[in-house]
Formats: structure tokens, C-alpha cells, sequence
């Protein structure tokens, strides 16, 4: 099943010495029920292939395509509650609520659904049970861990179960246990048949738990191959 | 999101607490300062003020303010009462005299003479002794403030004899009035006395004050007096208006609170506007990150204003009650310069409305960052 389908897509930045081509005409693909990986070095352009598959980033040519409606067709206003009712997100900086609980901000995708306040709790609770946070779940992001407060972003990103998973660099600010920690229990919830799963990262050590990994360098996609021949060569 | 807002806001307590005492402090310097303007400005018309059973003032046409009367003969009373619409009039008199105590001590006084009979425009509030008492021979009522002047380290009491222009005066009461714009003490005698008081000859008075008939207007009768008399005739209101008018303009006292009022206002900007812009500039990530989720911009509008409502009310709250307990204190006192001063109810509005626009104002100039803050930032480390 089709969960993102990118064709062609190009965007360029204008500096002070010119215009800069970021993207270069990207074919790209993350089925639904995969969780697909996007490496590549520094400034390749991952985060912002992301950033335009979100609607965070317009101005890109070409088409994007998100369980078969073209991101790049909606509105700005459009775009707020399709990302709101479609996407989840898990930043490399966690971009927790500094005041609100572990589960206060598990919840919030679905207050700001309108789920009323017990409800979202409840459902935030579970899941961050389910993440191995049930004694966590009143503490405030500054108490909790950095492998723990990824995984209240999980929690937060996956809560209102979304049709695609957007993760920037999950792994990037935790050490290699935490990360490998983060990995499996993303890969344990966040892959569904009905769910695409995209995660951007440039640490080799992760690469055996996507399914298919896609090479990016200098705006362009230059291959795809499965999880296990990735980390393979990674690992050499 | 209003919870969220509430959380975001309470948990950063230094930046909280700065924003509350901020506005509080701004609200108790706007608010006691202009209140202390309004008394000032109220105390400058004492004797409009007090003298409330008139509704017209009839004088000189050369006088520009109540302190600076001029003297009219007495038979100006009959051809004020004998002008349509007025149903009565009653003659005033106002100097400056000397006072002697039996030690010896001197003070300049306001002497005010009010009508033998009807004892119009005497105090209202006789702290000790009685109102009537002033129909005794020599009989003086003077103001509890007057009264420690001149007589420093003595309870309040009557019975005490004085000499004004020397001449005898016993005093029968002591009244309870706010501060005079001069500050001199006053004394309320009936004014066959304060005329003999102020050494004067020909019996002169230096103002009328006039009743409006029932259903006619001051502003109209009085306009009626100036007309058939050819004198100066004002509404109480009015005349009140022009007098503050002339203390606006001749005495500096507006560009002195003026400066001190706007003070008030450019540090409530400053501490409001500044603390609540770095709040939410420091918030921008928070922010950025709830628009990446898919909170809309209407919706976080709601967040910052709830904020900065609450925050505006909150340290508006503390601070008039401030600027409250300030006058709850000193108002109430006999003596002192404070005494009688007090916060109109269009202060405390308007202080409201005011901190609040200033509030919304830096939310407004805030919200601009949040709502064109780019989502996509929640992407960069």
C-alpha cells in the first residue's frame, strides 16, 4: 500500500550567493507498514524532503503524495489539521512541554483533537506504559532521562495513532544503548499495516530495524535497499 | 489548550512571578499616583466640595479660581435671590487672617463665613461639639488638622480661646475636612463674625451661593444671573471645572504628577511588555513544536491571550489593592497630608483597562513571533 509517494521533487533556497538547489528532482517512496530509513550525510537534504512531506516546508515542485492526498495541493490552513489528525512527529530534541507531565504531553495531539483532558490521559497513560513508563507518567521532562523523554515523544507521536510516523534523528542526542532501546520500541509500536514509518538518521548502528533504507546524498536519492543489507554495510 | 497555556505559563515561576510583580508594580504607581493627582486637584475646590447645598456660585467677574475671591457688596445677595429660577440664596465669605493662640502662637487661617441664619457651607462633619454651637457669641469651628496646627500636642477639644484679627474667638468644634490646596487651617465662623474677624468695614461678601429652583437647571439660572446682574455665575460644577482649570494651568502640579503618571506608564510597558515578549520569544520553540503537531495559529492566539489575561489580572489585582490598603490607611487619619485623599472609582477602571491594553498590547507584539514562527525549526538541533 502506497504511504508516501514523492515524485520529482525539487525546492531551492534563495542566499546571498544565489539561489541554493536543496533538492534535486527526488523520487522517493515509504510504503504503509514499513518503517523506511533516510541517511545520507550532513545537508543532504533529509530534514527538509520531511519538513516538505510534513507541509512544514512549501515552495518544493513536483508532487508529494501522503496515503494518496497531495500535500503540496493544500493550503496553509489545510495543512494544520491534516497534520494534526495524520502525522506524528519525533524531533531530534525531543520538544517536550517543559511544564506539562510525561503524560500531559503524550496527550496533546488529542486535546488538540478535542478529546477531552481525562480521556487523552488515560490513553497517553497506557501507551506510556506500554513504552515502560507507567512510574514516569507525573514526572516533568527535566526529571526523566534523555532515552526517557524520547520516549514520551514516541508516546506523543503515536497517541493519536497518525497514518505516518516522521522521526528526525531519534537516536542523534542519546547514547548508543538508549538509542538502540528508542529504536526497538519504535519499531515494536510505531510499524502498522495502515502506517507509514520515516525515520531520518545518519547512525549506521540503527539501520537493522527499518525495512528499507534510502540513500540521499547532495538532493538526490541514489538507492534503496532493505534493513539488513544496509546495516551490513554499515557495520563495514 | 487552555490547561496547556496555564502550565506553560506557571512553570517557568521567576519569569511568572516577574510578569505578576511587574504588572502589580505598575498598576500600584499609575493608580496611587493619579489617585494622589485627583485628591490634589479635589482638594484645590475644598470649598465647592464641601459647600454642597448650593448649586450656584455667583462672584466677581475678575475671580479665576475659588482661593481668589473678590469682594462684592452684601446687597448682591437680594438681586441674586430676586433672578428667576433661583429658590435661594445666601451670602459667603472667604479671607485669609491672622490667628493667636493664648500662648502666642500665630498661624495664617482660611476664615470662611458662612450665612448668619441657614448656616449653609458649614461643615458637615463636627468631630467635637455641635453645629449649632456656632450660633454662640465668638463662636469659631475649626478642622481637626487646623486644630493640631495651631495648638501642637493638645487633644482635640472646645473651649479653647483664640484671637483672630485680634479680636475674641472661642472654639466651639472641631470639624473633620479633607486637605485645603492651600493647607492653611480652616476656620467656619458665621460671617457678621468673619467679616469683624477680617477687620472689614463695609460688610462685603465675596461670594453667593444659590440654590436652582426645582426642575431648572444651575447651568441655566446661573446663566440667568449673569445676565440680570452682570456678574460671574457658575454651576457648582462648573465653577469647580474652572477653578481646577486655573490650578492646571498656573501651578504646575499636572506636568509634576503628569511626568510621575507617565512614568507609571512607560515602566508598565516596559516591565510588562519586555517580560511577557521574552516569555513567549523564550517559548518559541514550545510553540513551534505544538504548530508542527497541528495546533493552529488561532488556537495558540488563544493560549498567549489567555496568558497574558491572567497575568494582567492577577498583577492588576495585587496592585490596586496595593494602592487600596495605601489610602485605607492614611485617608482616615484627622491629620496629615493624605488625610481624605481617595481613589475615584474611574481610577480603578481605568488603571484596569489600561494595564490590561498595555497586556494585550505586548501579547499582540509577541503572538506576531509565535504565529510567524516557522514550524520546520522543531527540525533543527
Amino acid at each position: 500500500m502506497p504511504g508516501v509517494v514523492c515524485e520529482h521533487v525539487t525546492i531551492e533556497f534563495a542566499t546571498a550567493a544565489g539561489p541554493l538547489r536543496v533538492l534535486k528532482g527526488v523520487d522517493f517512496q515509504a510504503p504503509a507498514g514499513q518503517m523506511t530509513m533516510l541517511v545520507g550525510p550532513s545537508g543532504c537534504g533529509k530534514t527538509t524532503l520531511i519538513s516538505i512531506i510534513a507541509g512544514l516546508l512549501r515552495g518544493a515542485t513536483g508532487s508529494v503524495s501522503v496515503f494518496g492526498r497531495d500535500v503540496t495541493s493544500l493550503s496553509a490552513s489545510e495543512l494544520v489539521p491534516f497534520r494534526l489528525a495524520n502525522i506524528g512527529f519525533i524531533f531530534q530534541q525531543y520538544n517536550l512541554l517543559a511544564g506539562l507531565s510525561a503524560a500531559e504531553n503524550a496527550a496533546v495531539p488529542l486535546v488538540a483533537s478535542g478529546t477531552p483532558w481525562p480521556t487523552a490521559l488515560q490513553k497517553a497513560g497506557a501507551l506510556l506504559d506500554k513504552l515502560g513508563l507507567a512510574k514516569h507518567i507525573d514526572k516533568l521532562p527535566r526529571q526523566l532521562s534523555g532515552g526517557q523523554q524520547q520516549r514520551v515523544a514516541i508516546a506523543r507521536a503515536l497517541v493519536h495513532e497518525p497514518r505516518l510516523l516522521l522521526c528526525d534523528e531519534p537516536t542523534a542526542a542519546l547514547d548508543g544503548k538508549s538509542g538502540q532501546a528508542v529504536m526497538g520500541l519504535l519499531r515494536e509500536l510505531a510499524v502498522h499495516p495502515d502506517r507509514a514509518a520515516i525515520v531520518v538518521t545518519h547512525d549506521p548502528r540503527v539501520y537493522a530495524y527499518a525495512d528499507r533504507v534510502a540513500h540521499m546524498e547532495d538532493g538526490l536519492l541514489l538507492k534503496v535497499e532493505d534493513g539488513k543489507t544496509a546495516a551490513l554495510a554499515g557495520a563495514h | 489548550m487552555i490547561r496547556i497555556a496555564f502550565k506553560i505559563l506557571l512553570h517557568d515561576t521567576a519569569k511568572y512571578l516577574a510578569l505578576v510583580m511587574g504588572i502589580a508594580f505598575a498598576t500600584l504607581l499609575i493608580s496611587q499616583q493619579s489617585a494622589i493627582f485627583h485628591s490634589v486637584m479635589e482638594s484645590s475646590t475644598r470649598d465647592i466640595i464641601e459647600a454642597n447645598e448650593a448649586d450656584i456660585w455667583v462672584m466677581k467677574p475678575s475671580v479665576e479660581t475659588v482661593d481668589q475671591p473678590d469682594q462684592m457688596s452684601e446687597l448682591t445677595v437680594n438681586r441674586v435671590r430676586s433672578t428667576p429660577g433661583v429658590e435661594w440664596a445666601v451670602p459667603y465669605y472667604q479671607a485669609i487672617a491672622q490667628l493667636r493662640t493664648s500662648s502666642g502662637r500665630t498661624k495664617s487661617v482660611t476664615l470662611i463665613g458662612v450665612d448668619d441664619s441657614s448656616l449653609v457651607a458649614a461643615p458637615h462633619t463636627v468631630l467635637i461639639g455641635s453645629l449649632n454651637d456656632l450660633r454662640r457669641p465668638d463662636a469659631i469651628i475649626i478642622d481637626a488638622a487646623g486644630f493640631a496646627a495651631i495648638l501642637p500636642d493638645t487633644p482635640l477639644r472646645t473651649g479653647d480661646i483664640v484671637e483672630i484679627g485680634q479680636r475674641r474667638a472661642e472654639i466651639v468644634g472641631i470639624s473633620h475636612t479633607g486637605p485645603s490646596w492651600s493647607g492653611l487651617p480652616r476656620v467656619h465662623t458665621r460671617r457678621s463674625l468673619a467679616v469683624e474677624y477680617a477687620r472689614e468695614t463695609l460688610n462685603p461678601v465675596t461670594y453667593v451661593l444659590a440654590r436652582s429652583a426645582s426642575g431648572r437647571s444651575p447651568e441655566a439660572v446661573a446663566n440667568e444671573i449673569a445676565t440680570v446682574t452682570g456678574l460671574q455665575a457658575h454651576s457648582r460644577a462648573g465653577f469647580k471645572a474652572k477653578s481646577q482649570e486655573w490650578v492646571l494651568t498656573y501651578s504646575g502640579v499636572a506636568e509634576n504628577f503628569g511626568i510621575t503618571i507617565l512614568m507609571g506608564v512607560i515602566i508598565g510597558v516596559a516591565i510588562v511588555g519586555q517580560t511577557f515578549y521574552m516569555f513567549s520569544v523564550e517559548n518559541l520553540r514550545q510553540f513551534a513544536a505544538l504548530k508542527a503537531i497541528g495546533v493552529s495559529n488561532a488556537r495558540i492566539l488563544g493560549m498567549i491571550s489567555t496568558q497574558a489575561l491572567f497575568v494582567s489580572c492577577l498583577g492588576y489585582c495585587l496592585g490596586i489593592g496595593a494602592a487600596s490598603l495605601f489610602f485605607a490607611l492614611f485617608s482616615p487619619q484627622l491629620t496629615g497630608g493624605l488625610r481624605g485623599m481617595f481613589m475615584d472609582p474611574a481610577i480603578f477602571i481605568g488603571t484596569g483597562v489600561f494595564i490590561v491594553c498595555v497586556t494585550l498590547l505586548s501579547c499582540v507584539i509577541s503572538v506576531r513571533r509565535v504565529l510567524t514562527v516557522d514550524p520546520a525549526l522543531v527540525f533543527r538541533s
